[in-house]
């Protein structure tokens, strides 16, 4: 069974080269499907077809009606790909020198369980106040409510990480308040 | 440097795709070289039966192709000669490719214009010479009869027999005398 499911695999990776590649080499593997050179600025399309963002871009540009991948005709937008990031490409370049500039990575934050975390205090994310005031409330009253709730087990008493909790607790707490008296007064 | 020297430019090409060409700068036509460079040498790298193509002169952005008729087709045995020119924008827009040798073929007309999708509303900056050429190819032994560009051609087409009869006919007449 095994050797089966394999040499099929093989035969689906080799088949759409033959097809799609002028060029038979292996190094075809990496090149840009318009520009045919190595992909610069790599982006990959939801139907797996690689190109440079330049490329791209320019292609789907031209043709504003009809967005479709170039090699397999497959539907395909600027939002939906995703760029490529190779290890050691340790050139900083300033994204805006570049016309234009390459679509964002889709970075999906793994999942909390602490209802603390729920909200990014994290030194470099800093809060987020353009979460809107509607949904700011809600957010306060779950915290607060768990002021007074069982302590989470992650953070044992005396330790840094629990003083910086009890720290975090209270600055809510006091902005809880002050927000609420805010309400009061306005 | 380079962005710096784009945007006088982008505006136009924004409100105006049709002045995208002659607003290319010299960077991007450096790329349409590059890549038809790239072009060539796959060609000549990978030798194709039955097709090749090589720039007409110094000329990279005008093209010389040949193509033979494919085995067990009624063109099996004559060749062709087509002209392929490439734009600036190119390989965002088609190259304009047509046959130099006359051809007789329901798709074909007797300029040497050819109707092919992939030339036109279905061309894809991924189609490279060689695949143009060897849709071309194809599209010898299978045409298209629904739209024809040459209605005799069309008509004919069922008798395969009587086809290939005047087909290699013509071509006697109208090639091998130019020569
Ligand atoms: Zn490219
Ligand atoms: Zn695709």
């Amino acid at each position: 069974m095994a050797s089966t499911s394999e040499s099929e695999g093989q035969k689906e990776g080799d088949d759409p080269e033959d097809a799609n590649k002028s060029n038979p080499s292996q190094d075809g593997t990496f090149e840009c499907n318009i520009c045919l050179d190595t992909a610069h600025d790599a982006v990959v399309s939801m139907c797996g077809h690689l190109f440079c963002w330049p490329c791209l871009h320019q292609w789907l540009e031209t043709r504003p009606n009809r967005q479709t991948c170039p090699v397999c005709k497959a539907g395909i937008s600027k939002e939906k790909v995703v760029p490529l990031y190779g290890r050691g490409n340790a050139k900083q370049e300033d994204p805006r020198t570049k016309v234009p500039p390459r679509p964002q990575g889709q970075r999906t934050e793994p999942e909390n369980n602490g209802p603390f975390q729920s909200f990014n205090w994290g030194g470099d994310g800093g809060f987020q106040m353009s979460f809107g005031i509607g949904a700011f409330p809600f957010g306060l009253f779950a915290s607060t409510v768990n002021l007074g709730g069982p302590r989470l087990p992650g953070a044992q008493p005396g330790t840094p990480q629990f003083e910086e909790e009890q720290f975090l607790s209270k600055l809510f707490l006091w902005v809880a308040i002050l927000f609420i008296f805010w309400l009061l007064v306005a | 440097m380079a962005s710096q020297n784009r945007d006088p430019a982008m505006p136009d090409v924004r409100a105006k795709p049709a002045t995208t060409i002659s607003n290319l700068n010299s960077k991007e036509s450096h790329s349409v070289t590059k890549r038809l460079q790239q072009e060539l040498m796959a060609l000549m790298m990978c030798g194709d039966k039955g097709i090749s193509a090589f720039p007409d002169g110094d000329n990279l952005f005008k093209w010389v192709g040949t193509i033979h008729g494919a085995q067990s087709t009624v063109y099996e045995g004559l060749t062709y000669k087509l002209s392929l020119e490439f734009p600036c924008a190119y390989p965002y827009q088609a190259p304009v490719v047509k046959f130099q040798t006359p051809c007789f073929h329901p798709n074909v007309d007797q300029s040497g214009n050819i109707c092919l999708d992939i030339l036109k509303e279905k061309w894809a900056a991924s189609y490279d010479v060689r695949s143009i050429l060897l849709s071309i190819q194809s599209l010898l032994g299978e045409p298209n009869n629904e739209s024809p560009l040459n209605v005799q051609a069309a008509d004919m087409w069922i008798d395969q027999t009587a086809y290939r009869k005047i087909l290699h006919e013509k071509y006697e007449t109208e090639v091998k005398s130019r020569n």
